[in-house]
């Protein structure tokens, strides 16, 4: 087993259109691609707004890790597909997929082209509490970190006799306590020693703080806001007239 | 001890990560039965994606690995961690039960044993160990000592032929490695072939007969321990220093105090220098007389 879609979530310096984007207009992007996500449940609009995500990540040059973070997807799909199918209809089904597929690439586009110090720094100039920001953009580098240890201890228990794979249900959930009980520990005890890491280095001792690096909002970063404002706005449009509008946005599967 | 046929025969073995880190490149090796060998490097040099192809934690993209004659590239983990026993750094990577006794239980169920048998294997680990007192204790509260104990007792009782090592003296006090020391003298007398990763190099200098030296996903040397650590080109690339003992036999070299070059460990180095104080203390007490 590889814990490798995990790194589909990992930030990689690199040069492009989304990664030199003002954190904030990217955290923008996220919650207007998640927004217009929750409007619809018929497949075609989700599916158009899907597409237009592509665009975005081609622009990002993050195809490779933005294709691995769908294919992680696929057991929580299957999920999906099996209950929606079941209990309402498959036109359903494959429109709550589509739904999760745009917040995921919404939310990988974010994590992959925001660089962790730059996070905190756009939470701090939206007000929030410097302790509460320097936490989010810590739990967020450490992803990788966790990754790796999950691993560490998957290769740890195989070395003695462990098997992923067991049948029932009952079972499978009991196997996974070998790898979930050290990596929740391990990342208890981490959290201690960053905790007495960060106080050693008299972390929060001033109120006011002054910063390395700043971020500002470009001309770009104007243009894309409103780019995404306006894209928000006609997705509305559609979403109050979508019974006036042309028939095929609103087909659906015979089933 | 050792036979002709090599228990391990890793012949053109490669291996890249997905994120393109070439980590082994042409790797061949033959390792005997009983044989104690150490293998070194710097950090990256791909120690440890070797040992984890042994069983089959890692898959090289090219390249055979054979144990006992088999080829075991086909064969699953689960069959393979019966033949290969790898002891991890950080033996909080593994320990989860809720007690030291579950722990060991946990190694056992895959063998399937009876009931009985593995009463009886924990009882013997746990004596043998010293663990016994700690039988109801969870794994989580033993010290650093005692959990790579643990960790490494939940291996060994499992009774794999090949036992691997990884920075056994890491983070360990003297006592600690002195045990180490006697727990794989006990095994290798059982025929068991024991390989060990190791940054410490006085330690290998002293107890490791064979080692291996990797740099850059490649093996650069293989040999004797005193004779690789004694080259000082094989140092230089592998990143290491020279043991304390060669250091010191250099620097009498230099002041022509020791000629002969056979000082190869620290009883050694104790036993020339009692010799050269005792042959300078009577040589001052004939002066005087």
């Amino acid at each position: 087993m590889s814990l490798e879609f995990l790194n589909a979530f990992k930030f990689m310096k690199q040069k492009s259109f989304l990664h030199n984007l003002d954190p904030r207009a990217k955290l923008l992007l996220s919650v207007v691609y998640t927004v217009i996500a929750l409007l619809f449940i018929q497949i075609i609009p989700l599916f158009f707004i899907f597409l237009s995500l592509i665009p975005l990540v081609l622009l990002g040059k993050i195809f490779k890790q933005w294709i691995k973070s769908i294919r992680g997807l696929s057991f929580l799909v299957l999920f999906i597909i099996i209950l929606n199918t079941w209990f309402i209809s498959l036109s359903f089904a494959l429109a709550m997929v589509l739904r999760i597929y745009i917040m995921v690439s919404a939310f990988s586009i974010f994590f992959l082209t925001v660089d962790p110090n730059d996070l905190a720094l756009s939470l701090i100039s939206m007000k929030l509490p410097y302790e509460f920001a320097f936490s989010f953009s810590l739990a967020f580098r450490f992803v990788p970190t966790i990754a790796n240890e999950a691993q560490n201890i998957l290769d740890a228990q195989q070395s003695r006799g462990y098997e992923m794979q067991k049948k029932g249900l009952i079972n499978q959930v009991k196997n996974l306590f070998p790898l979930l009980i050290p990596l929740i520990i391990n990342s208890i005890k981490r959290a201690f020693y960053v905790a007495e890491a960060l106080e050693s280095r008299a972390f929060g001792s001033r109120k006011e703080r002054t910063y390395y690096y700043s971020i500002k909002y470009s001309l770009k970063d104007y243009i894309f806001t409103f780019y995404l404002l306006v894209l928000l706005t006609f997705i509305i449009f559609i979403r109050v007239q979508i019974n006036s509008m042309p028939d095929f946005l609103i087909w659906s599967l015979p089933v | 001890m050792i036979n002709d046929v090599p228990l391990i025969m890793i012949r053109e073995v490669g291996y890249e990560y997905p994120n393109g880190t070439k980590a082994l490149k042409n790797i061949n090796l033959n390792i005997f039965k009983g044989e104690l060998i150490g293998i070194m490097g710097k950090n990256g040099a791909g120690k440890t994606s070797l040992i984890r192809t042994l069983n089959g934690l890692i898959r090289p993209n090219y390249g055979n690995i054979y144990i006992q004659n088999e080829n075991i590239m086909t064969k699953s983990i689960a069959t393979l961690s019966k033949m290969v026993g790898i002891i991890f750094q950080n033996p909080f990577h593994q320990l989860f039960a809720n007690t030291v006794e579950e722990e060991i239980k946990f190694s056992l169920k895959s063998l399937n044993l009876s009931k009985e048998e593995i009463q009886k294997k924990i009882d013997e680990i746990l004596f043998k160990f010293d663990l016994n007192k700690y039988r109801t204790r969870s794994p989580l509260n033993l010290s650093g000592g005692e959990s790579k104990k643990l960790a490494v007792a939940s291996i060994i009782c499992r009774d794999p032929k090949i036992l691997v090592f990884d920075e056994p003296t890491l983070g360990q006090d003297a006592k600690e490695i002195e045990f180490f020391i006697n727990l794989i003298n006990k095994e290798r007398e059982k025929g068991k072939t024991i390989i060990i990763i190791t940054h410490n190099i006085e330690f290998a200098y002293e107890y490791l007969p064979r080692t291996i030296l990797m740099a850059d996903g490649h093996i650069i040397g293989d040999g004797p321990t005193n004779q690789l650590l004694n080259n000082e080109f094989l140092i230089e690339q592998a990143s290491l220093i020279s043991p304390q003992v060669r250091q010191l036999s250099l620097a009498m070299q230099q002041l022509s105090l020791q000629p002969q070059n056979d000082i190869n460990s620290k009883n050694d180095m104790i036993n020339y220098l009692r010799n050269l104080i005792k042959s300078k203390s009577s040589k001052i007490q004939e002066d005087n007389f």
